[in-house]
């Protein structure tokens, strides 16, 4: 309930207050998308398993955001940069839906 | 609980295999479990649960609007660039337009207030209108000759390859300035004593040229269809233009490319005086060789 709360008002204080990306941050929106997606998802299913942990579930964030970006700095500075982000999103996309199958798993029984 | 299928047993030799199974076949997140275990099975339950939650979601919320924002911020953009540009050209169009006839309206009042000061002298008067006549810069009408090249209208077939050529107008560009040119030069040599195409008149240091997909008479593009009309002798037009090399030359193309070709007599045609009168800054009066 709480989460769900705190995720809207985050949502609606990015709309309200429309901050501008810095042009250095702009490649690894996308990667810093799907890890906070993820990590949504894959604490939907934890709470739904009721192995839900707070703490876990803000480090696994924080961390899957900062090693999916530094994955793809590296790549930009080796050259790789383009692949390495379409291998963060491939990782990150398919334990999006694994999760998702899961939380489908849990709600519906099927 | 419908716990994810346990990976089969000899995968976890190998732990490559493992870590891709593991990512398809059951994506949780180990953390939780290991918590959980380290709790010994009791649910989680510290005072910084909540905020922590909190904050958790809140990073994550503000972090997919921060994104979606972006994206669809900079979209516009671009967009308010384009019509930024747009509107620019237009108000340059206009403003062309305008001083166009602005010059028009001066050239006018120009010939008529001289007109009124050579009344008195009636041959300097008559040489000054031929010689504007000539040179292009009074409108003039009289009888002639209009021919008319058409593009054909289906495009090259080298080009149909189900994709859209890269600039339409290139499609079975078979015309270019040199048949535009040649049409007027054959029609000069014909006796023509005035000539526009497409509405532009020619002047003496009228050019016809290309440049990129559109032919262009004195820097104005000119798109297909062509219309080049000469003021003279109609029927010394006529009868000098059809027995021409280059009369012969489009009634092939016609038959073998499918352009248009066409060509008669017109009993009225009219001009309008050239919109870039020639400043002469080299060529002086004077020096007989």
């Amino acid at each position: 309930m709480i989460a769900a709360v705190a995720l809207i008002i985050g949502v609606v204080a990015g709309l309200l207050l429309h901050p501008t990306v810095p042009t250095w941050l702009e490649p690894y929106l996308p990667i810093a998308v799907v890890a906070a997606l993820d990590a949504v998802f894959g604490g939907v299913r934890a709470r739904l398993d009721g192995v839900f942990d707070a703490k876990v579930f803000v480090v696994s964030f924080i961390s899957n955001v900062l090693v999916a970006a530094l994955i793809v700095y590296l790549g930009d500075k080796l050259g790789v940069g383009s692949q390495l982000s379409t291998a963060v999103v491939v990782v990150l996309g398919i334990r999006i839906f694994g999760n998702a199958a899961a939380i489908r798993r849990h709600l519906f029984r099927a | 609980m419908t716990a994810p299928t346990d990976p089969p047993e000899h995968v976890e030799k190998n732990f490559s295999t493992k870590l891709l199974v593991d990512l398809v076949l059951d994506p949780r997140e180990p953390g939780y479990e290991e918590a959980a275990k380290r709790r010994g099975g009791r649910p989680a339950n510290h005072w910084f649960d909540k905020p922590l939650l909190t904050v958790g979601c809140l990073l994550a919320g503000f972090l997919l609007a921060v994104a979606y924002a972006h994206t669809h911020r900079s979209a516009p953009e671009t967009a308010k660039v384009h019509s930024a540009l747009v509107d620019r050209v237009r108000s340059a169009e206009t403003r062309t337009d305008e001083l166009a006839r602005t010059e028009q309206h001066l050239t006018d009042e120009v010939n008529t207030i001289r007109n009124s000061a050579l009344a008195g002298s009636g041959k300097l008067q008559q040489q000054l209108r031929t010689e504007q006549l000539q040179s292009g810069q009074t409108p003039v009408s009289g009888p002639g000759l209009r021919v008319t090249l058409t593009e054909p209208s289906t495009p090259n077939p080298s080009s149909g390859n189900g994709r859209a050529p890269e600039t339409p107008t290139s499609a079975g560009n078979i015309l270019s300035d040199r048949d535009v040119r040649s049409v007027v030069n054959q029609l000069w040599s014909d006796g023509a004593q005035a000539v526009a195409v497409n509405g532009i008149r020619l002047t003496p240091t009228s050019a016809i040229r290309f440049a990129g997909e559109a032919v262009l008479v004195d820097l104005q593009p000119i798109t297909s269809p062509y219309v080049i009309e000469a003021i003279g002798d109609a029927n010394q037009l006529d009868t000098g233009f059809a027995a021409s090399a280059v009369a012969s030359r489009y009634q092939t193309l016609k038959s073998a490319k499918g352009i248009g070709f066409t060509f008669g007599e017109e009993s009225t045609l009219r001009f309008p005086a050239t919109s870039t009168p020639a400043t002469l800054r080299y060529a002086t009066p004077g020096g007989t060789p």
